[in-house]
């Protein structure tokens, strides 16, 4: 079936909005089609007319006529499939607005499930998909429709025996060219397949070269990329097979039809009902039906494939987040108390055993920093998502100055929260876009202020370019160490409360980090911090410390009444001298 | 060297044809038949109307029936084959091209070959190999198409000059339209890629970073900037559809146009004894349509034939240093040659002494090399190379392994100079792990041999000295476990070991490893030393690593700053050099009982 309702569910709302269009579309297209309708006509009457030995002058004017119509007719043709094209793309625009803000707002859980590549494919393929279903949909079969049914209407008129074979004829093209694709769909589904294949292959290669060549490996890997090719081939040459099929059912169906016309022609011209001119119309009429007929096939294989993409887009806009309705309350102004208090989370719901945090309880009062200790998996980054509600805690309360984290207004808790991760994520675009997230209203002079704060300055004016420059997507051309320091400048633009440090200095080197640690300082003071570390180092600045193992508080205390007591985990790690003990 | 000429399209096409004439030229031939075969259907229709306005005997009914079922079944046979010989043609001619875009790319150096990202570098593959393919396709249609246009008009000839000439002005201008609007074509066409990949790449950066975007609230400006960017595509594909169309319209009125030429010409003639009859009037509207057809594709290809030559050139910009004829004339072997026999690696004599000199490397447009780097290994020794981020440690490796084209330097191997590092330090001289390895979708097994020939036990041997077994213990099914997105998704320390283990197996003389210490604990690292180093294997390595596990058990530690050696020494001798001392102090900062705070 095709998907009609369900893509109007989908779209209705973008295509309502451009009723104008739509409406204006449709009486085009009407148009297009009687004018098509009309041309035959005039042939059949200036053969009868010049048969019936009328002179050139009662000819010519139809002839202009016809020349002139054909004109207009084709005009009309374009300005429809301008609105066309143009109704399709606002309305699949508003719609990718749509999926992207509705995934934007879902929580991390649904991330973690979905590849960015999967959800780009969702948003811009699967819809790219239904932005041709529009075009294809108004122009192709509702069109090419009418202009069949027209067509057999007016035979019908000429005469009815005609108009009966060639409806009779019509439904049969149209159910023979069905039942041979069905035989042809699994061949070109296998040829799509070993070209997904291919081309995976091919961005896998491309992007492992430094260990395919480091390998002496590059010889193997070409003679796999040859293996596929062969096995490919014969695939190919089947799903072209398949067309030839289609294409000679096409052939003698047109020459069945020219059969029928010659044959019925014969018959309805020699006992009178029709004249020459109307032979002629029907042959014309016949031959113009022959290919709507063939395209509205082609599009209803397409329009159902759009099924699967309108399926898809429509489970990931019914997916709902597992973040709670939020409230609306704001928060004090200057640094924040965070608390925990007896905090049960799983990312999993049904992990039974697999909790990550075990009914976590402590409090961090405002203007103090809190160093997080535990091994990779004890549960620290965890607590940094709960602090910045990226999930939410399935039993115990997330206080931020006192107020539930579910309770304040996002918008509040997004800038009162910061947060650097030690995957930095650099944007192809300037290194203002990259610093503002392409916010227009940041200065350039607040820019550079913050830059200098944190001793950037230098990689500043290194730049060809300044603020100007356009960092490349991914690493961006920065090392690490630069890209962390990008990532803490975003955060002091923010100004928030509580700033949360999330194994910032992972993959660092200790130098670059004593670079890190003089931003650090600035960008604690008069804040509440919370820094997942796995370096002692770095905990030398906090004030209380938080030890974790296994999703279960183990220690917690001012860091320096833990280090002078000698039976404290902390001062067992001190002593232990290998702070990577905790990675 | 990039040639910045454009190329020359119909080259392509002819080094294209080239490569498979026997083939090609039975498949143009066949091409043509179909083009030109419809003149019979109008030249029956004419009969049929002679027929129906003259002798109306019914045996005429029958011949024209005979006639158009026959033309049925011949036409239906010619489809069949050129299609199934086409397929081949064309796929040979795009495998052909992909195939040489690859080899190309392993020519390069390794570590970043190309500066287009996977997903880029895919859509060239693809996509522009595809359109340079299909210019070579349509060009059997050009032929056809210009040979069925001539056939009719001989046709429409012998019935009436005048008209004929008619006839063929309109499909004139049709030719001249459709190539000279040939570039905006191609430029329109450009333009909507570009504002797609431009959709494409925002997407993904803004879905590989939905956390910092949530924890910024920055949603809005993000979404902001996706609608703006969308609406530059919908102009761009609303512009590219829009002139298609108009085009196509172009081409369709000028049928209706000599359509109506002809009317007028015939006024007053038709059907009378010095005019027309009604048959060879229906033969000059249905041939019109067959030149007009002819004419219109004679000018798209040659918009088509444009379009490839864009396509070639951002295949061959895709890659540094190549022409579009290395991608083309370049001898390559038949799709159906077997691959070229793995020749067993003799074992390559001890390595006794890598010596460098002066290597030095500059990435192009950055601050970001190495300088003057000199550099000893001897048999047996564990060489660190150390220094903070930055300061050029893996561009040292690379460099060293023809991973990067150094930009001066010599590299000596048991005293012989290193002419082509690249196709030198492989195994079974060197391997490597770089410092994000990658691994490939097939089988654990197949991604560890990578086409190395091992016995099993060997295999596990490589494993076990990688510290995998117990992760390959785990797996479905062990060695054959698909790895990938297909099949098993590895965690990074797993994907680390599995390519420590792809080197072991290798058993070269000099291991070269990046930085493990990112995926792998230090209980980890330091068991893969101790089996490296302790069990009286005499493996020579040269290593990056800050960690103190490697620092300490080091022959020697190289510390570099800035791109340049600043000391050389085992750790001890190297205690009090300042730049050695803060990276080591950074990592032992614990050892200091803790400030009171």
């Amino acid at each position: 079936m095709i998907p009609v309702r369900s893509y109007l569910r989908l779209l209705a709302r973008h295509l309502r909005h451009q009723r104008g269009r739509v409406g204006g579309l449709a009486a085009l297209l009407t148009a297009a089609i009687a004018l098509q309708l009309i041309g035959p006509q005039l042939i059949k009457t200036f053969i009868d007319r010049a048969i019936a030995g009328r002179p050139a002058a009662a000819l010519i004017p139809i002839a202009a006529v016809l020349m002139v119509l054909a004109v207009v007719q084709q005009a009309i043709a374009v300005w429809a499939a301008y609105l066309a094209e143009t109704v399709g793309w606002t309305a699949t625009n508003r719609l990718r607005s749509e999926l992207t803000a509705h995934v934007l707002s879902l929580d991390l859980g649904f991330h973690k499930r979905h590849t960015s590549g999967e959800l780009i494919e969702r948003i811009d393929g699967d819809v790219n998909a239904l932005s041709n279903f529009f075009s294809a949909m108004m122009i192709k079969v509702v069109g090419n429709g009418a202009l069949v049914l027209g067509i057999i209407v007016l035979l019908w008129i000429e005469s009815w025996p005609v108009g009966a074979g060639v409806l009779a004829f019509t439904a049969a093209t149209g159910l023979v060219m069905g039942r041979l694709h069905l035989i042809a769909v699994p061949w070109w589904k296998q040829v799509r397949a070993s070209s997904a294949e291919f081309f995976g292959s091919v961005g896998e290669q491309v992007e492992g070269t430094e260990d395919l060549e480091g390998n002496g490996a590059a010889d193997f890997m070409l003679g796999r990329f040859a293996a596929i090719l062969r096995r490919w081939l014969p695939e190919t040459v089947r799903g072209w097979s398949g067309w030839a099929m289609l294409w000679s059912a096409s052939v003698v169906l047109y020459v069945a039809s020219l059969v029928l016309v010659f044959v019925l022609g014969w018959w309805l011209f020699g006992i009178g009902t029709l004249g020459l001119g109307s032979v002629y119309l029907v042959l014309q009429y016949v031959q113009m039906s022959h290919q709507p007929v063939e395209e509205i096939r082609e599009q209803l294989v397409d329009l159902q494939k759009a099924g699967a993409s309108i399926d898809r887009v429509a489970g990931i806009l019914a997916t709902r987040t597992d973040l709670r309705a939020t409230g609306a309350r704001c928060l004090d102004d200057g640094p924040l108390a965070v608390e925990f208090e007896d905090v049960t989370f799983s990312y999993d719901d049904d992990a039974g055993d697999d909790i990550t945090l075990h009914e976590v309880s402590f409090a961090v009062e405002p203007g103090r920093v809190l160093g997080l200790l535990g091994r990779t998996g004890s549960g620290k980054s965890t607590i940094a998502r709960l602090v910045t509600r990226l999930y939410e805690p399935q039993a115990g309360h997330v206080r931020l100055g006192g107020v539930p984290t579910w309770d304040v207004d996002p918008e509040v808790l997004r800038r009162r929260v910061g947060m650097v991760t030690q995957d930095v994520q650099i944007f192809r675009a300037t290194v203002r876009d990259n610093l503002t997230f392409f916010d227009p209203t940041i200065s350039d002079d607040h820019l550079v202020e913050a830059i200098g704060r944190l001793e950037l300055d230098a990689w500043l004016s290194s730049l060809p370019d300044g603020l100007d420059t356009v960092l490349e997507s991914g690493s961006g051309g920065l090392s690490a160490g630069q890209a962390q320091l990008l990532a803490f400048t975003r955060i002091f633009l923010r100004d928030p409360g509580v700033v949360v440090l999330d194994e910032a200095s992972s993959r660092l080197d200790p130098a670059t980090e004593g670079l890190i640690e003089r931003a650090v300082d600035h960008l604690l003071a008069d804040r509440t911090g919370i820094i997942i570390a796995h370096r002692l180092s770095t905990v030398q600045r906090a004030d209380d410390i938080l030890i974790l193992d296994a999703g279960k508080v183990v220690e917690f205390g001012p860091r320096t009444e833990l280090a002078a007591d000698r039976t404290s985990r902390l001062s067992r790690l001190l002593a232990a001298g290998m702070e990577e003990v905790l990675r | 060297m990039t040639d910045h000429r454009p190329i020359r399209p119909l080259r392509i096409i002819v080094e294209l044809i080239r490569q498979q004439p026997r083939r090609y030229g039975a498949s143009l031939a066949l091409w043509v038949t179909i083009w030109t075969m419809p003149i019979l259907v109008g030249v029956v229709v004419a009969r049929y109307f002679d027929a129906l306005t003259g002798s109306r005997a019914t045996t005429e009914l029958t011949v024209v029936v005979a006639a158009i079922v026959a033309y049925a079944l011949a036409r239906v046979s010619v489809i069949w084959s050129a299609m199934r010989l086409h397929a081949n043609v064309l796929f040979r001619a795009g495998a052909g091209i992909r195939r040489r875009m690859m080899r190309w790319i392993y020519r390069l150096p390794g570590a970043r070959p190309v500066a287009e990202s996977g997903g880029e570098v895919v859509s060239r593959f693809r996509d522009d190999v595809d359109h340079i393919v299909e210019a070579f396709d349509f060009t059997v249609d050009l032929v056809g198409a210009a040979v069925s246009g001539i056939a009719a008009l001989v046709v429409l000839w012998r019935i009436d000059t005048t008209m004929t000439l008619v006839v063929v002005a309109p499909a004139a201008a049709v030719i001249v339209i459709a190539s000279r609007t040939g570039t905006l074509v191609r430029r329109y066409r450009k333009a909507a890629r570009d504002a797609t990949e431009a959709i494409t790449g925002f997407l993904g950066e803004t879905l590989g970073s939905v956390q910092a975007i949530k924890v910024a609230g920055v949603e809005d400006q993000m979404l902001r900037r996706f609608d703006a960017l969308n609406e530059t595509r919908k102009r761009m594909m609303v512009r590219d559809r829009t002139l298609t169309e108009g085009l196509h319209a172009v081409f369709r009125n000028t049928v209706s146009l000599g359509t109506g030429l002809i009317l007028i010409l015939a006024a007053g003639t038709l059907a009378t004894p010095d005019g027309l009859t009604v048959g060879e009037f229906s033969l000059f509207v249905f041939l019109l349509t067959r030149i007009t057809d002819s004419a219109y594709f004679t000018g798209r290809y040659i918009a088509q034939l444009k379009q490839a030559g864009v396509s070639m050139e951002r295949s061959v910009d895709l890659l540094p240093g190549a022409r579009w004829q290395d991608l083309m004339g370049a001898p390559i072997e038949a799709l159906e040659d077997p691959d070229p026999p793995v020749v067993p690696r003799r074992d390559a004599p001890e390595l006794t002494r890598l010596e460098v000199r002066g290597l030095s490397y500059r990435y192009p447009g950055a601050a970001a090399r190495i300088e003057g780097i000199d550099l000893e290994i001897r048999s047996g020794e564990f060489v660190v190379v150390t220094g903070r981020v930055g300061s050029g440690k893996t561009t040292l490796l690379r460099a060293l392994l023809g991973l990067l084209p150094a930009d001066a330097g010599t590299i000596t191997w048991n005293g012989e100079p290193v002419d082509d590092p690249a196709t030198f330090m492989v195994p079974p001289r060197t391997a490597y792990t770089p410092q994000v390895p990658r691994l490939f979708s097939m089988t654990l097994r197949d991604n560890l041999l990578l086409g190395e020939r091992r016995t099993d036990t060997e295999v596990r041997s490589a494993i076990a000295d990688a510290v995998l077994e117990r992760d390959v213990a785990d797996m479905p099914d062990g060695l054959d476990t698909m790895v990938g997105p297909r099949g098993v998704r590895l965690s990074g320390g797993q994907i680390q070991r599995a390519a420590a283990a792809r080197m072991f197996l290798r058993r070269p003389q000099l291991l070269v490893f990046d930085d493990l210490s990112s995926a792998l604990d230090v209980e980890t690292e330091a068991a893969l030393w101790d089996r490296l180093f302790t069990d009286g294997s005499n493996a020579t390595a040269l290593v990056v690593s800050n960690r103190r596990a490697a620092l300490e058990r080091a022959d020697r530690v190289v510390v570099l700053v800035e791109g340049q050696v600043v000391a050389t020494g085992t750790a001890a001798e190297l205690r009090n050099h300042p730049e050695f001392r803060r990276l080591w102090d950074g990592t032992a900062a614990t050892r200091r009982p803790p400030t009171p705070g």
